[in-house]
């Protein structure tokens, strides 16, 4: 049970990362490979917060959603100049540079050792000890956070995203400013990405930069590309199905040395089919 | 004042000169068309006085405001809207989403208005869809709303890129090439559209090739060659001209 219980905590942390990406990726169009370094960063800060005893969970989440808002508009920012295909090799940098930030900034981060014994979290007064406690507070970050992405696609935000997806110079046609719209969207991203630092850093007690590198960011675009782009539905779907994809593995019989490995060739060959066969995802919009 | 003022245009693409010192006014509640071969600086012009291009010198005024240096959506603040040649449309949103996000000002256009009022958001776009509604009744789409982009004829997408310019609230609507490549009801249909624009007090800068269409609609023609206006008059004069229908279909001077 408890077993089945942190899966699900942690695939709700993923929605809100899956939100994250599908917004600025799947929405706007900023093809973003660096949305595990700003959910380090705020993973990163809630922990430095708690474990130097500064300040409760909460005013430290708020903090790192600062941050991370911040930090996203501005590795966003090139995407203004740069277009398409080369923004992917700016953002591609960014995460490379943030690796070795996590990496070797040890008085902040712990290093490759990482940062253990992070407290839980603590609301009100009282602390989240179990694991069916995390759920309730996982679920109810990820109901809000998918209420909020509802609300907002639904809206005319939403409406003017999709349309600088499709063409930024029409947008500007229509008079509505691009620039402001792209970082409002990128600002939101970085909120999702702060509140999920702040929930994975308590809830795994442990970080280190495994879980914000270049392979977390493909894991979350993975998710997004799985699950469906654009769509709700969508950035649910493929975080549960990719983390469970791990579990499922472990009831094949498998040595250990090439368990991990297996799991990476899996994930490739489902991007590779899901590209060729089915491009919108499971629950995605056309494409 | 004049209503729009382009005075001494210059407009470089690396070597080649696609405006030369290039200047003309257009005048209130008039259909003026701008003629000309191909590659004769009619679409630049658009892009100059819409703030897609910033011309080396020069200078823009609409009512007396000057123009050049301000970004797009100033200028369409300001009453100028355009369409494009290749329509430019939002193809994969309903004909209804790509007139809604030009009508000015709404609410919600940012994350935080649409998370904190949600009830006033809905309220506010249900009003809003209406006010598209009755654009796209006036360009003859209301019964093609709800329909995705990809899915209209070209002609029904031509209209709808005049659906989208009205909706911003310009007073003067740059149109490129309304009517090429229509057949000849649907023709008609945009001929007849641009007159009750006129009527209802749009000032109109049209680029057509089709001279048969500026001889209906136009109130004044403005001649365009290699860069430079080469006359202004009424269509009539300037269609009986040998020596510009020399150029427009023969090729150079």
């Amino acid at each position: 049970m408890d077993f089945f219980a942190s899966y699900v905590v942690l695939a709700e942390i993923y929605v809100l990362l899956a939100l994250s990406t599908n917004l600025l990726v799947g929405v706007v169009g900023i093809f973003s490979v660096s949305q595990a370094a700003v959910f380090g960063v705020g993973a990163y800060i809630v922990s430095d917060f708690l474990l130097t005893d500064t300040m409760g969970f909460l005013p430290a989440t708020a903090i790192a959603i600062v941050a991370c808002v911040v930090l996203n508009i501005l590795t966003t920012l090139p995407s203004l100049r740069v277009a398409g295909d080369y923004f992917v090799v700016t953002s591609f940098g960014i995460q490379l540079l943030a690796t070795a930030g996590f990496t070797n900034w040890t008085e902040g981060t712990g290093g490759a050792n990482g940062l253990p014994g992070i407290p839980p979290a603590e609301l009100f007064g009282f602390q989240l000890a179990t694991t069916l406690q995390y759920l309730e507070l996982s679920t109810i970050a990820a109901v809000l956070g998918c209420l909020c992405f509802w609300l907002v696609m639904r809206a005319p935000f939403g409406r003017l995203l999709r349309a600088i997806r499709e063409d930024e110079l029409a947008v500007a046609a229509a008079g509505k400013g691009v620039l402001h719209a792209k970082v409002s969207a990128a600002a939101l991203a970085g909120a999702y990405a702060g509140v999920a630092g702040g929930l994975y850093a308590t809830f795994m007690s442990f970080i280190d930069p495994s879980s914000f590198d270049l392979d977390a960011s493909i894991l979350l675009l993975s998710m997004v590309v799985l699950g469906g782009m654009r769509t709700l539905s969508g950035s649910i779907i493929g975080p549960f199905l990719l983390l469970a994809l791990p579990q499922v593995l472990t009831l094949v019989a498998l040595p250990t040395s090439v368990a991990a490995a297996f799991r990476q060739l899996i994930y490739g060959v489902l991007l590779i089919a899901f590209m060729l066969f089915r491009p919108q995802g499971l629950a995605g919009e056309r494409l | 004042m004049s209503y729009l003022a382009v005075a001494g245009v210059a407009v470089n693409f690396g070597g080649l000169q696609a405006l030369t010192d290039t200047s003309f006014m257009v005048e209130q509640g008039r259909i003026t068309c701008l003629v000309g071969p191909n590659g004769a600086g009619k679409t630049t012009i658009f892009n100059v006085v819409t703030g897609f291009l910033r011309p080396a010198a020069g200078s823009v005024t609409f009512q007396g405001q000057p123009l050049v240096g301000l970004r797009p959506q100033a200028i369409v603040r300001a009453g100028i809207a355009r369409t494009f040649q290749n329509l430019r449309l939002f193809v994969d949103l309903t004909a209804l989403d790509n007139v809604v996000i030009a009508l000015p000002a709404q609410f919600a256009e940012e994350p935080l208005g649409a998370i904190f009022r949600p009830l006033h958001t809905a309220r506010m776009q249900a009003r809003r869809r209406e006010e598209a509604r009755a654009v796209l009744a006036q360009v003859g789409l209301a019964e093609r709303a709800n329909e995705v982009v990809r899915n209209l004829s070209y002609g029904e997408q031509k209209l709808l890129t005049v659906a989208r310019v009205l909706a911003t609230g310009a007073e003067l609507l740059l149109l490129d090439e309304p009517a090429s490549g229509l057949a000849a009801g649907a023709l008609d249909r945009v001929m007849a559209l641009l007159r009750t624009l006129q009527d209802s007090g749009k000032t109109l800068l049209v680029v057509e090739h089709n001279t048969r269409v500026v001889q209906k609609i136009a109130d004044e023609v403005l001649f365009l060659h290699q860069g430079q206006l080469l006359a202004q008059g009424a269509p009539d004069r300037i269609i009986a001209d040998p020596k510009l229908a020399e150029i427009y279909f023969g090729g150079a001077l």
